[in-house]
């Protein structure tokens, strides 16, 4: 099921190389208020702003079978949290990795899609997310009352991991933060740069029944991972009545 | 958290329509800690300039990017699109104190962009959504807001000033919204704009049997600051047009 092993390590190393990180335990008892729906922050009432369009963003969601590559229940902080930003608008970078079980060649995509939506199902008073996964970025606002209250990038992290505890594939996560500088959130984008090329063939192979791979953008990323060419063969199959669709709760 | 509240403004070009809604917009982007969401859905797309905002794009624009990387093949699967063009719509945005500036643009010139068209509808429904309330500068046409902005709205304010032409179009939309359901409303009612009196108001309203809303005099601080181009968000707070508008305003709200 390894989709992203290499990325995975890498990311690993990187977190190795900054030993000063902040870490914290996630607190899952822990709540914030809710929002009501009604989650937009605008300018004038932010506090702190994340990952604007006019900065650096980079925001990935990693997964894998292998337990040791988590540290279930970790949210580390790479730079200031909130409460310390140098300056209102900050440059931004988030790293889920997950432990996962149970994925097939036929259930990963519908998987992925279901993670993917998770992150948007957190509804925190003065927190406000805008996110494309296509671009990889993730644009957050949270307002000055919020922060006055204390909202913190553990809070935000903790109240992440409640939610992706309802999805029983998920048995463990961890999550990092990075708001030091652009530089660091450019390293990151480089380090999981074809990451989102796997997503988009997934993306390719799922929503159209086109399997000419000669004509395929994606030529490259599929070649390069297993995991994607088993897809594909039991996306044809399916796609060409060979096999039976599983069927998804969706 | 109470609902959204949505208020629409129509009106054939000219009575006056943008004026009123950037006097409206103060009054509401005034409360307290209230939210609002004001959408320019006139293709003339005048509010910002009277608001003395500028546009960075348009929901048009947004809408013209997507259709091209469909075209080129690049579109990514339904989920992934709806969460770029909410994120690109948001970016569209432009803020103010108490309230962002939605402009939806100019309408499609050609093909048939059904789906396109219905997913930005459902974007800028969501957005809605988070705030408290919505004021719509439309046009005259008011299925325009049903097919681009909104399948319902609270209250329909159907503007006029006091001539023939403005009056007659005043009732066709009213028509059309009773008759045809062109928009889903709550309540509808007319706000005459330029009036010299209340008589001239009340023979007015009685040609359109609509429930008039408001009346507003001919107002010589709305003329000057036209014709010097600044905002009406600085209009004197004790002008005539600024107090009936939020006479209106608290009845709306």
């Amino acid at each position: 099921m390894e989709l992203f092993p290499s990325h995975i390590l890498r990311i690993r190393e990187f977190l190795e190389s900054i030993p000063d990180r902040k870490i914290f335990r996630a607190r899952l008892s822990r709540s914030w208020p809710e929002g009501g729906g009604k989650d937009v922050v605008l300018m004038g009432d932010v506090g702190v702003e994340l990952g604007s369009p006019e900065t650096e963003s980079c925001s990935v969601l990693l997964w894998t079978g292998d337990a040791s590559l988590v540290r279930d229940g970790v949210v580390s902080l790479i730079g200031p949290d909130l409460a310390e930003a140098r300056q209102k608008s900050m440059a931004f970078g988030k790293i889920v990795l997950l432990h996962v079980e149970g994925f097939t060649e036929e259930n990963t995509f519908h998987r992925y899609r279901e993670m993917e939506q998770m992150r948007f199902l957190l509804d925190l008073k003065g927190y406000m997310l805008r996110a494309t996964s296509q671009y990889q970025r993730e644009w957050c606002r949270v307002s000055r009352d919020a922060l006055e209250k204390g909202f913190c990038l553990s809070i935000l992290g903790s109240s992440l991991m409640r939610v992706f505890r309802e999805l029983d594939y998920c048995k463990g996560m961890e999550i990092v933060f990075i708001t030091e500088d652009r530089d660091t959130i450019r390293k990151v984008r480089e380090m999981t740069r074809d990451t989102s090329r796997i997503i988009a063939a997934m993306n390719k192979m799922a929503d159209e029944m086109s399997f000419d791979c000669d004509e395929c953008d994606y030529r490259d990323v599929c070649n390069d991972a297993d995991y994607l060419k088993k897809m594909r063969t039991v996306y044809r199959r399916k796609a060409t009545g060979e096999e039976p669709w599983e069927k998804h709760e969706s | 958290m109470g609902e959204t509240r949505i208020i629409a403004l129509c009106g054939k070009g000219g009575v006056g329509k943008t004026s009123v809604s950037s006097l409206l917009l103060r009054h509401l982007a005034l409360a307290k800690g209230k939210k609002v969401l004001a959408i320019d859905a006139d293709p003339c797309a005048g509010l910002a300039g009277s608001l003395g905002i500028r546009v960075k794009k348009s929901v048009d624009d947004i809408r013209r990017d997507l259709v091209a990387a469909i075209g080129k093949g690049r579109s990514a699967g339904a989920p992934e699109t709806l969460r770029m063009l909410d994120y690109e719509i948001f970016d569209a945005l432009s803020e103010a104190e108490g309230f962002a500036l939605l402009s939806i643009g100019r309408p499609e010139d050609e093909g048939c962009f059904c789906r396109v068209n219905s997913l930005l509808k459902d974007i800028i429904q969501d957005l809605a959504a988070g705030f408290d309330y919505v004021l719509i500068d439309g046009e005259a046409g008011i299925e325009q807001i049903n097919r681009r902005v909104m399948k319902r709205v609270d209250h329909l304010i159907i503007i006029s000033d006091t001539s023939a032409k403005g009056v007659n179009v005043a009732g066709t939309i009213a028509r059309v919204a009773r008759e045809n359901r062109a928009v889903d409303y709550r309540t509808m009612g007319l706000v005459l704009n330029r009036v010299r009196n209340e008589d001239e108001a009340r023979a007015i309203a009685a040609q359109v049997s609509l429930e008039m809303y408001a009346w507003i005099p001919e107002d010589e601080s709305i003329r000057e600051l036209d014709f010097q181009g600044r905002p009406l968000l600085g209009m004197p707070e004790d002008s005539p047009a600024n107090l009936v508008v939020q006479k209106l305003c608290k009845r709306l709200a």
